[in-house]
């Protein structure tokens, strides 16, 4: 297939970026802009492993106290200056204090400039996973210029070293990026990779439109005058599946659909009353619904078949939807009829739609549900309560790109847990998880992890849930991910 | 005249002074606040506590309130958390969306719903009159935002005359200006024009029964003269008013209209705002909004000293 280069494309989100600043923000609305402008030293690939972008390579010592990074020399930032490592030093000391998960530099004591293109992380102790964490998609650690390094959260220049530049933003109307052309590629490898690769940009322009309303949406992409929908609902899917100007892209691995306990009230502090929860609740009706029909039943906390796959622990409990067996564990966690109390919101719809689904079937089993629907901050702030809530339904959307660790990274301590109370037994694994030393190190103390999950009920895995991308079908190269790569990607006709 | 202005713009500033506040203590009740946005839903508490320092928002409501008053006189309405721009600048660059949106929607609905409204009087108990008022009931019961998605799928996916959605700035492109403004400007008339067409109706019907009527028609007054010169002229004030309201639930219900054709405007701005718990721009778009329903209400003051000298007199 011969690629074309020029054209605009148009693509379709339904809400604002929160920020064009690639590190102060964990927004997936603003990634899905900032990854075609930004790029990091280390990065996912497409199964998730870490692998490096800017970087050449990295030599670890073998006491895990020092990181030689080796910089890709020639590559250029949107102003027209070369990178080199007084830019990486400036960038990760800036993300050290603007940097929404700037965690994942604690355990670098700090940062020396060891060569023109060349830095040295100096590490607080050996962290082997290390490298995962800082290849983190979700607020990631972006390489910007040295003159950006003191600009405050948000007020940085907008550029980066990536295959598009920023040109403008009017909120709730839209953001252009255009075509670096002095963008330098990565020959390393034959085309794009996860969030790294060979990155060619064939669009002159790429203009992000934010258009919050879905069937207005589905009616611009019908009247062709906008080109990609990051999200068609399942019903205009099913409408459109046969018309030969539109293309659906089934983006299958979009996120967790979870459910998380208040460990810190009843009747959700008890563990036979999650387990009674846990063994009542039957999936395929959850995700049907709250996914729209796009979804993979999974118990595993990661997804199937990739590096960290736990196999079929946990799986005796999943989608057993045992009504029975509930109402045993109910008994013999003495409950008598409390008020559970599920926190919701109705931003992201599958959010509202699962705890409505998830409430019938436990009033079913004689447990009091009730929803308690707020907007999105509001139940953000509740759920960060210790108390007035029992049941939380999120999507987890970036987490199962972080691999393992990024994933019990918020389940345990230091972190406050979504389920509030700290969980000993999940604590020790996740110190072992992160100081495994080899990936199938890792990957044992992974599945111990996986086990523990069944055992404490603290969290339930709903499944995994899609999302249905749609383009005309003019649009080519286009491969869904976690966030749209608008490189490769072009216009044909 | 002037003295009469000068009254109204002074007595405008305590009104100002109570939205403002109520819109401050309205905030201070909502739970929530920006720090979990920008945090994201993994922020630890100490990574919340940071944010609320870093704006402020951990100050007590009476110490914030003294602030924000205290730069109003100086003419800052502060920065928004999340736009990287004054509060002003983002409210005035919205400002042209929602002006020309609620402005052209005005001009239909009130055109629309009075000619509708005079036919209805002028031929009362016709079924003209009664097909009239169908059509302005009907107006009034269509949600707004279903007739919106209507009119895109109609004009904009099937004929395909029209965007459907987006704006274009006048200045960039007079004519894609006007179209990008039909569809949206004509879903909120219709809405409104009902409201607009039964005042318009029930005005001229009662004006139209007065003895200096039956004297114009005696002395064989052309009708179009007897219904415009003196059966509109005096049945206008009840109307104005009607448009006057109306005004200002055009600029509010713009909001569902911007959403639906994604028109970056000011409701869509403070909407946004609010789901945010961007306080600044939500303070700060509210007074602006506030200020402009003031200055319409004024205006709908000085049009009633037009249509009716004895108000003038009375200023």
């Amino acid at each position: 297939m011969a690629q074309v280069k020029g054209g605009e494309l148009i693509f379709v989100q339904g809400s604002n970026p929160p920020s064009l600043d690639g590190m102060s923000t964990s927004s997936q609305a603003s990634r899905n802009i900032n990854m075609n402008i930004y790029e990091t030293l280390y990065g996912f690939s497409e199964d998730i492993k870490p692998i490096p972008i800017l970087a050449e390579g990295v030599e670890i010592s073998d006491d895990g106290l020092t990181y030689v990074f080796t910089l890709r020399q020639g590559v250029m930032f949107h102003n027209g200056d070369e990178m080199n490592s007084a830019d990486v030093k400036a960038s990760l000391e800036r993300y050290r204090i603007v940097g929404a998960t700037k965690n994942l530099l604690a355990p670098v004591k700090d940062i020396e400039i060891t060569g023109d293109y060349e830095v040295t992380f100096h590490m607080e102790e050996a962290t082997p996973t290390f490298l995962e964490a800082f290849s983190s998609p979700r607020a990631p650690a972006v390489i910007i210029p040295e003159e950006d390094g003191d600009a405050e959260a948000g007020k940085n220049s907008f550029v980066g070293t990536g295959p598009y530049k920023f040109v403008e933003y009017v909120p709730d109307s839209h953001v252009t990026i255009e075509r670096f052309e002095d963008y330098s590629a990565d020959t390393r490898s034959d085309g794009i990779d996860g969030f790294g690769g060979h990155k060619t940009a064939w669009l002159d322009k790429v203009t992000f439109r934010i258009i919050p309303e879905p069937g207005a949406q589905v009616a611009a992409l019908e009247a062709g005058e906008v080109h990609i929908l990051e999200q068609i609902p399942m019903p205009a899917a099913r409408r459109l599946e046969d018309d030969p100007d539109i293309k659906l892209y089934e983006n299958l691995r979009w996120a967790f659909t979870t459910f998380i306990f208040n460990l810190n009230v009843p009747p959700s502090d008890n563990v036979k009353f999650r387990e009674a929860v846990q063994v009542a609740l039957n999936m395929e009706a959850i995700m049907a619904i709250s996914s729209e029909g796009l979804y993979t039943l999974n118990h595993r906390w990661q997804y199937e078949d990739t590096a960290y796959d736990p196999g079929q622990i946990g799986a005796e409990y999943y989608n057993q939807a045992d009504a029975e067996r509930a109402k045993a564990l109910l008994d013999e966690a003495g409950y008598n009829g409390e008020e559970f109390v599920i926190l919701t919101d109705p931003n992201i719809p599958q959010h509202g739609r699962a705890a409505v689904v998830i409430a019938e079937q436990l009033n079913a089993i004689g447990i009091n549900a009730v929803i308690n629907q707020v907007d999105w901050p509001t139940a953000l702030n509740i759920r960060m309560q210790d108390e007035g809530w029992n049941g939380w339904t999120l999507q987890m959307g970036i987490e199962p790109y972080l691999g393992p660790v990024g994933l019990i990274a918020t389940l345990a301590s230091p972190a406050r847990p979504h389920f509030v109370v700290p969980d000993a037994g999940l604590d020790a694994l996740y110190q072992e998880l992160i100081k495994g030393a080899t990936v199938e190190e890792r990957l044992e103390t992974f599945k111990k992890i996986q086990a523990h999950l069944y055992e404490i009920f603290a969290i339930i895995k709903v499944g995994d849930s899609g999302l249905m991308h749609a383009a005309r079908s003019n649009v080519k190269g286009f491969i869904p991910f976690r966030f749209p790569r608008v490189y490769d990607v072009w216009l044909e006709g | 005249m002037i003295r009469f202005l000068v009254y109204r713009l002074l007595s405008a500033i305590p009104v100002l002074f109570v939205v403002s506040l109520v819109t401050f203590l309205i905030m201070w009740l909502v739970p929530g606040d920006i720090s979990a946005e920008i945090g994201g839903v993994d922020a630890t508490p100490e990574d919340l506590a940071a944010i609320r320092e870093r704006l402020g928002l951990d100050r007590p409501l009476l110490e914030r309130a003294l602030n924000w008053y205290a730069a109003l006189l100086q003419g800052d309405l502060g920065q928004s958390y999340t736009l990287n721009r004054s509060v002003l600048g983002a409210v005035l660059e919205r400002l042209p969306v929602t002006l020309s949106l609620a402005g052209i929607a005005l001009v239909l609905a009130t055109a629309m719903g009075m000619l509708l409204g005079i036919l209805a009087a002028v031929r009362h108990n016709t079924l003209l009159d009664q097909g009239a008022m169908v059509t302005a009931l009907v107006g009034l019961s269509i949600p707004d935002f279903w007739f919106g998605i209507v009119m895109i799928i109609l004009f904009g996916v099937w004929l395909g005359w029209l965007p459907t959605g987006g704006f274009v700035a006048f200045s960039e492109s007079p004519v894609d200006w006007a179209r990008s403004m039909t569809l949206p400007a004509f879903t909120l008339a219709i809405t409104q024009m009902g409201v607009i067409a039964r005042m318009t109706r029930s005005a001229m019907l009662d004006v139209l029964s007065q003895d200096y009527i039956r004297t114009a028609r005696a002395k064989g007054m052309r009708a179009r003269a007897v219904i415009f010169r003196h059966g509109l002229r005096n049945a206008m004030i009840p109307i104005i008013t009607v448009v006057g309201v109306l005004s200002g639930v055009l600029l509010s219900g713009a909001v569902v209209i911007e959403t639906v054709f994604s028109l970056p405007g000011v409701g869509r701005l403070i909407i946004g705002a609010i789901q945010r718990r961007d306080f600044p721009i939500i303070q700060g778009g509210l007074l602006i909004t506030a200020c402009v329903f003031v200055f319409v209400n004024i205006l709908v003051d000085i049009a009633y000293a037009w249509f009716d000298p004895r108000g003038r007199d009375d200023s």
